[in-house]
């Protein structure tokens, strides 16, 4: 009573996908599902063939043969049944009926298959529990993960304690650097020998350095509660205080919310951390300047300029807090249209009169930490087709049963992009599209049914370059809104630090800064 | 055993896919591009592939995946690929994916567990079930019905596994508690056949205990109980009341398929009445309850094979059976009366032939609407009744002039059954001779096809005896002429005012083709369409044939044939008037009509208003009845009068002798020899025998089914099948050994290395022509200095054919870098493998005949003198069975025509006709022509007797 093989066929014989469930070598199973089509005789009344040794149940679905193999003591009755439901199954999974359909989604027949037939056994299922054991949701995976997740949130709250502990027995390794003078009370001792121990056990490359504060820190045990406070207050403690207080609360809410809801709440719990643990990995130079400009433009077809929008940010992230009493000399090319807007605390009067951002109390740093603080920002409008630092043009012709599609780009000579990426969005096809001719190159995203024509680097060599791609006829409307993407090394309004001064008179600490213009959004609609 | 396949998808060779692509794909961290490269690879495996770099890839960036499709891929591809080596030992890097399935075991998501059972279930490497035993136990008590299923299924087959009891030696105890507290109905059942497989007796005792509540567990469970009982009783006879108690409580199971599983069980526990009246019963109640055709067919096929070995119980239930009747399906009706007709005795041949009465009324008020199936049904049921009525001669009364109403029938077919039912009754069954003539008499003039006319004609002519019969025949057919002559002046003149007549002229005109047929013995014919045409006019033209009297018309429209037989049918009347009538005046009236009639219908030929002359054959016969009439004597008399009839009696003899000699030649077949070997089951030794011969019947039959169980030929017809391929002065020598099963060829060629070196990637490299093709690609081997190896190649054939297979073997040698080749001989593949004789009916013989497309004419050539051994030699070398029956091919006439048929294993048909005659030098000449469906088989067959039929020389 077992069914040996499920299988779909087309009606010209060509195997499709078949699953057997008794061990048999391939050749007897391609030899019995080659012998089918020819003993299906047309015009029958029913749908069984039997052979010397087997019997064949079937049932034509449009172009296609659903067939169940079986010994001949089959129990007729039960195999129908269990044909009835292949039968639902099949075009519940493949798109369409035919060849095509169904060697896309072979593999989810085959799962499906399984779960009918256990090893050829009949299961008494609906196509919805097929449909339910194929899907695989399991409500006790996500309480699990659940779980985990809040496990590893745990985890990170203590990572991101610890990480404001290091700081902070780092900012008294630095105090002690500049000849500060601290004292460190009971407590804070026994913490920031807690924060050495994670150092150590993580074994990164501060664990030295924090050594040597710890030694320091036991030889110089005078600090002014003074200079303590505001810096613990601009950051560390209010941090760590609000973890530790929501510790408890936390947990309980974890798992609250996991009863209520799925893992959105849990990711945005992880992405901070995410960010935080990244941007730990960079502390290169003690101060670094990161200028960016950002593009929201939206070009028409034809070409004309619907809405051209730069934004550009200046900010600053500094390490150290000794290296916060700083100002920046900043220029600029003088363009139309370019306002410049600063932060509340600095002074606006100095800037407009020698462009040097400073704050307006000079006896406060600038802010430290892993943040980036931003000072100053900037917009650019009213700009025209020829300042864009990338055109693009697409032209769809449709000739016989093909639409050809031609893009071009031209790329203006202000800037050399990167990573750029132009996506252009496809009607709905089975294939990818064929690509005729290429500057760069593609990829194909079925899921979006998009093709991507991506090429790393835009410089002088290569100010233009084209594609041509062939797909089934499409309205011409399909394949707008092209997006773009791209980076550029050097921006707009070419914003720089010229130099930084050290207000306290000190050496000039090290600085780096980093220039870029990225798109926001840039569509040809 | 070769290795199992478990799965084929459909591989499109158009798609490149290269493994670096795939292995880009699958270390990268998008989801689905990890996806279509597994199913990628999966194709490019099932494909023969063998991938062998992608297994590290696939254990490094795909086993931590988490996407529960991409884990479901992967055990795809861990069933598929290669666990051991060629010694048959696990690859170590296999330990690499236990943990991975281990981790799975302990998944959260329990589908994910359920699936990775279900995978083990395909495993038989203990080495890697081994790990994870214990958690397949712990998952037994998972709370979730999905993953105890398929944990009861994995610990199933584990446990089968050859050394299945040292992994899990307490499974059945395991099982049979978990059975005790198990509520899911699937699971309960795999518990229950896990028992039923690997501890019978833990299942009996179950089954036992629970024995009251069967009639209400589940669906599945019953099912597996039901054969569980089917095994148990084979071995263990005691008990087998309780069990069939339990068999008798499920036969009222709301499932059907359970009842129909239970009827089975029932037959092959007991063959006591009781128990198979109870099957059939419930077989016959399936069969009124269920309407799928499906069903009902394999129904009627188990009622058959109990008609064959329960006569006496299945004829009790035969008027059940034959309610099936009502079905529409051509098909299940035919099943239904074959079963029915043979069961026919004396008790119920009564009511049997009552009710194929009645349904043969009906027919006939389902009126015009389904007039096709009607008829065709109409048919089968005449047949019926006239099979019955050879059996049990004294029914016929009953039913042969209900029947005599169908002679008019519109469907030619079933008037022809049943005025051939006529003729038959009307010889065998004398007291019936007078009602029945005088009913022909007044029905003749309905009868509308030539054939019925000609037939009828001859009963008239045969047995009408008595004075007034005869006179009354004269009549009939003089008015069914009509007014004589056929034509007249006037329709010389105006041609056109006859409404009948000129369709006819262009019907006939336009369609006066001339196409060959094949009779019934054999004799290869030329048949003008015009008796065709005439065939089918009457339905053409109902409104203005009515008319028109039918004898007239048909003649008219051009049958000479037919004018023939009503000349004959006149001739022989008048001589029987002669005999019985004392008026000589009367006599010289009748004859001196019939002599008119005669007269203008040879006018009417010779004239130019047929649609076409008279034929020569119909022109003579009628002259020569108008010469008899003219001058008739005693000799003629007699042969006119007497032999005639002795003749059908004689041929009607031979027929039943035919179907009684048939009969017994079956009847012997079914016994054993005096000599043959008995088995006791009970006695066999249990120890040292395969397992296969222990298993029963259903057992057995799944064994053939997958291919595993092939009975094998005898040793010596085997080494016939050695072919050698290449020299024996060969680098490489090498002889395959041809095995051609039904849908396969497999060669098994063995290769030696004749040379002092060592031959790197040496390769079989085969190539087909016709049919054929490659089932594995050709793999590499090295072969050290004279040593040998047996390469195996599986060749697939999808029609019947014959085909070729070439190859040539590539070797490369260690010092020349160049590759060597070595070009084997062909290997022809015969026709004669896959062509089985059978037998056909004479109709579908002639259906075929005239439907087949490919046709191929062989012109004898032989060296044989003797037609029949001619004939004979054919039947041998080509493996067919010859249709036409030996008493037509008796007799010493120089010439011979014969049918033959066979069958392939693919069920396409292979038609033969052989028409022969002897030239005045002795010699042999003619034609074999070869029909077929398809191209294939006219070819090969045609080429294979014109190879053998030289003869002479084996």
């Amino acid at each position: 009573m077992v069914v040996l093989a499920a299988s779909v066929l087309t009606k010209t014989g060509k195997v499709l996908v078949s699953r057997q469930f008794v061990d048999m070598p391939r050749i007897r199973i391609e030899g019995l599902l080659a012998a089918f089509p020819k003993l299906v005789g047309t015009g029958k009344q029913h749908t069984y063939v039997e052979t010397e040794n087997v019997r064949y149940v079937y049932q034509p679905i449009e172009a296609l043969y659903i067939i169940l193999v079986t010994n001949k003591q089959s129990n007729i009755l039960e195999d129908l049944d269990t044909l009835r439901l292949l039968a639902k199954v099949v075009p519940e999974y493949a798109p369409s009926l035919d060849e095509e359909g169904i060697g896309e989604m072979a593999f989810e027949i085959i799962f499906a298959f399984d779960e009918c037939l256990s090893l050829g056994n009949k299961e008494n299922l609906t196509v919805a529990q097929v449909r339910q054991y194929c899907e695989m949701e399991s409500h006790e995976e996500k309480l699990h993960k659940l779980v985990l997740q809040s496990k590893m949130n745990e985890a990170k709250d203590v990572m991101k304690r610890k990480a404001t502990e290091i700081e902070k027995s780092k900012i008294e390794k630095g105090k002690f650097q500049t000849g500060a003078y601290s004292s460190i009370s009971g407590p804070r001792r026994s913490e920031s020998g807690f924060g050495d121990i994670n150092i150590s056990s993580s074994g990164s490359g501060f664990g030295s350095g924090s050594g040597f504060g710890l030694n320091t820190e036991s030889i110089d045990s005078f600090s002014s509660k003074s200079k303590d406070r505001p810096a613990a207050s601009a950051k560390a403690p209010p941090k760590g205080l609000g973890m530790q207080l929501g510790k408890k609360t936390q947990k309980t809410n974890q798992f609250l919310e996991s009863l209520k809801a799925e893992g959105e709440v849990i990711i945005e719990d992880v992405q901070p951390s995410a960010v935080q643990s990244k941007s730990v990995l960079p502390p290169t130079d003690p101060i670094t300047v990161t200028i960016e400009e950002k593009l929201n433009i939206i070009v028409e077809k034809n070409g004309a300029l619907r809405n051209f929008d730069l934004q550009g940010t200046l900010s600053l992230q500094i390490l150290n807090q000794d290296d916060g009493f700083i100002q920046l000399q900043i220029e600029n090319r003088d363009m139309p249209g370019l306002s410049f807007k600063t932060h509340p605390n600095i002074n606006k009067d100095l800037f407009n009169r020698e462009q040097i951002i400073g704050l307006k109390d000079p006896n406060r740093p600038f802010p430290t930490g892993q943040n980036d603080v931003g000072l100053m920002k900037w917009r650019i409008q009213k700009m025209d087709e020829s300042s864009l630092p990338l055109t693009v043009n697409c032209w769809p012709s449709v000739s016989g049963n093909e639409t050809y599609v031609n893009i071009e780009y031209e790329a203006s000579d202000l800037f050399d992009l990167q990573n750029v990426v132009i996506s252009v969005p496809l009607p709905a096809l089975r294939d990818a599209p064929t690509v005729n001719q290429i500057d760069g190159e593609w990829r194909y995203d079925a899921r979006n049914s998009s093709l991507e024509w991506s090429i790393l680097l835009i410089d002088h060599s290569n100010r233009s370059g084209s594609m041509e791609f062939v797909v089934p006829p499409a309205d011409q409307s399909a394949f707008f809104p092209i997006s773009i993407k791209f980076a550029a090394s050097s921006t707009y309004s070419d914003v720089k630090v010229a130099g930084i001064n050290s207000l306290k008179g000190a050496t000039v600490p090290k600085y780096s800064q980093r220039v870029q213009l990225i798109t926001d959004s840039y569509q040809v609609v | 055993m070769e290795k199992p396949c478990t799965l084929l998808v459909h591989f499109d060779k158009g798609t490149p896919a290269m493994a670096n692509e795939i292995k880009e794909a699958l270390e990268g961290s998008d989801v689905a591009a990890k996806v279509d490269a597994m199913k990628r690879a999966i194709m490019l495996l099932l494909n023969g592939e063998t991938l062998p770099q992608l297994f590290i890839t696939i254990v490094r960036y795909v086993l931590p995946s988490e996407d529960h499709t991409v884990q479901k891929l992967l055990l795809i591809y861990l069933e598929i690929i290669d666990k051991t080596d060629a010694r048959g030992r696990v690859l170590p890097e296999m330990i690499l994916i236990c943990q991975n399935l281990l981790n799975n075991l302990q998944h959260a998501n329990e589908y994910i567990r359920g699936v990775t059972l279900r995978f083990l279930c395909r495993i038989s490497e203990p080495e890697i079930l081994e790990p994870l035993i214990p958690s397949v136990l712990t998952n037994l008590e998972h709370r979730h019905p999905f993953i105890r299923r398929n944990a009861l299924l994995a610990i199933s087959s584990i446990y089968r596994l050859p050394n299945g009891e040292q992994l899990l030696p307490d499974a059945p105890e395991l099982v049979e508690k978990a059975l005790g507290s198990e509520q899911d109905a699937s699971a309960r059942r795999n518990a229950f056949l896990m028992l039923c497989n690997c501890s019978q007796d833990r299942a009996v005792a179950y089954l036992l205990s629970n024995a009251d509540r069967v009639p209400e567990w589940p669906d599945l469970l019953q099912m597996a109980v039901v054969d569980l009982i089917r095994k148990v009783c084979r071995a263990n006879r005691p008990d087998k009341g309780r069990h069939i108690k339990i068999i008798i409580s499920l036969l009222n199971s709301p499932s059907t398929a359970v009842v129909y599983e239970c009827a089975g069980a029932l037959v092959s526990l007991s063959s006591a009445p009781t128990a198979v009246r109870a099957a059939a019963n419930t077989y016959c109640q399936l069969l009124s309850s269920q309407s799928d055709n499906n069903v009902r067919l394999i129904i009627l096929d188990r009622l058959n094979e109990l008609r064959k070995s329960h006569r006496e119980v299945m004829s009790e239930v035969v008027m059940d059976v034959l309610r099936a009747l009502s079905s529409p399906n051509p098909d299940v009706r035919r099943k239904v009366l074959d079963i029915v007709l043979d069961l026919v005795s004396t008790k119920n041949v009564d009511e049997v032939v009552l009710f194929l009465k009645k349904e043969v009324v009906k027919t006939q008020a389902a009126g015009e609407s389904d007039k096709d199936a009607g008829g065709e049904y109409r048919q089968m049921l005449v047949q019926a009744i006239h099979a019955c009525t050879i059996k049990f001669p004294e029914v016929a009364g009953s039913v042969v002039h209900v029947l005599m109403d169908f002679l008019g029938d519109s469907n030619v077919a079933s008037a022809i059954d049943v005025v051939i039912f006529v003729r038959e009754i009307i010889e065998t069954n004398p007291k019936l001779r007078v009602s029945m003539i005088q009913r022909l008499i007044d029905t003749f003039y309905q009868i509308r096809a030539a054939r019925v006319c000609s037939c009828a004609l001859w009963i008239l002519g045969e047995y009408s005896l008595s004075l007034s019969e005869v006179e009354a025949a004269i009549s009939t057919i003089k008015q069914c002429l009509g007014e004589l002559p056929f034509y007249s002046a006037t329709e010389d003149a105006e041609p056109t005012t006859d409404s009948t007549k000129q369709p006819h002229a262009v019907s006939s005109a336009t369609t006066s083709s001339r196409r060959p047929v094949v009779l019934a013995d054999g004799t290869y014919a030329t048949q003008s369409a015009a008796s065709e045409t005439a065939g089918v006019a009457p339905s053409v033209l109902p409104g203005s044939l009515s008319s028109i009297p039918n004898l007239r018309s048909l003649i008219l429209s051009g049958d000479f044939f037919l004018a023939a037989v009503v000349a004959s049918t006149l001739t022989k009347l008048v001589l029987r008037l002669e005999e019985v009538q004392p008026a000589q005046a009367e006599t010289n009236k009748a004859c001196s009509a019939a002599l008119l009639v005669m007269v203008s219908m040879l006018q009417f030929g010779q004239s130019g208003f047929a649609p076409h002359p008279i034929d020569d054959d119909s022109y003579d016969r009628i002259v020569l009845c108008v010469r008899l009439l003219c001058n008739t004597g005693d000799e003629v008399r007699k042969v006119w009068l007497e032999s005639c009839r002795q003749s059908f009696a004689k041929m009607l003899a031979e027929k039943q002798f035919r179907e009684t000699e048939e009969l017994r030649a079956k009847a012997q077949i079914s016994h054993a020899q005096p000599d043959d070997l008995i088995d006791f089951y009970h006695l066999k030794s249990r120890k040292g025998m395969s397992q296969l011969e222990l298993e029963d019947e259903v057992h057995d039959d799944l064994k053939r089914a997958t291919g595993e169980f092939t009975k094998d030929a005898d040793d010596a017809s085997r080494l016939n099948r050695i072919l050698q391929l290449t020299g024996f002065s060969d680098p490489v020598y090498a002889e395959a050994y041809v095995t051609v099963h039904h849908y396969d060829i497999v060669l098994d060629v063995t290769i030696i290395n004749r040379t002092k070196e060592t031959l790197q990637n040496l390769c079989l490299e085969l190539a087909t022509m016709g049919d054929l093709k490659l089932v594995d690609r050709p793999q590499n081997y090295t072969l050290a200095p004279e040593s040998s190896r047996q390469i195996k190649a599986n060749i697939k054939v999808s029609s019947t054919e014959t085909g070729v297979i070439f190859g040539n073997i590539v070797y490369e040698t260690s010092n020349v870098m160049e590759r060597n080749v070595v070009v084997l001989n062909d290997i022809h593949i015969d026709i004669m493998d896959y062509i089985s004789p059978a037998t056909c009916a004479d109709v579908t013989f002639r259906n075929m005949w005239a439907e087949f497309e490919w046709e191929n004419k062989v012109a004898v050539s032989t060296v044989i003198q003797d037609e029949k051994e001619f004939l004979e030699h054919i039947i041998k070398s080509t493996n067919m069975k010859c249709l036409t029956p030996p008493s037509a091919l008796e007799g010493d006439c120089g010439f011979l025509a014969a049918n033959l048929y066979a069958k392939s294993v693919f069920g396409e048909d292979a038609l033969v006709n052989i028409s022969v005659e002897k030239q005045a030098d002795g010699k042999l000449s003619g034609y074999i022509r070869i029909r077929s469906k398809t191209q294939g088989i006219a070819l090969s067959l045609g080429d294979k007797i014109t190879l053998k039929q030289k003869g002479g020389d084996h």
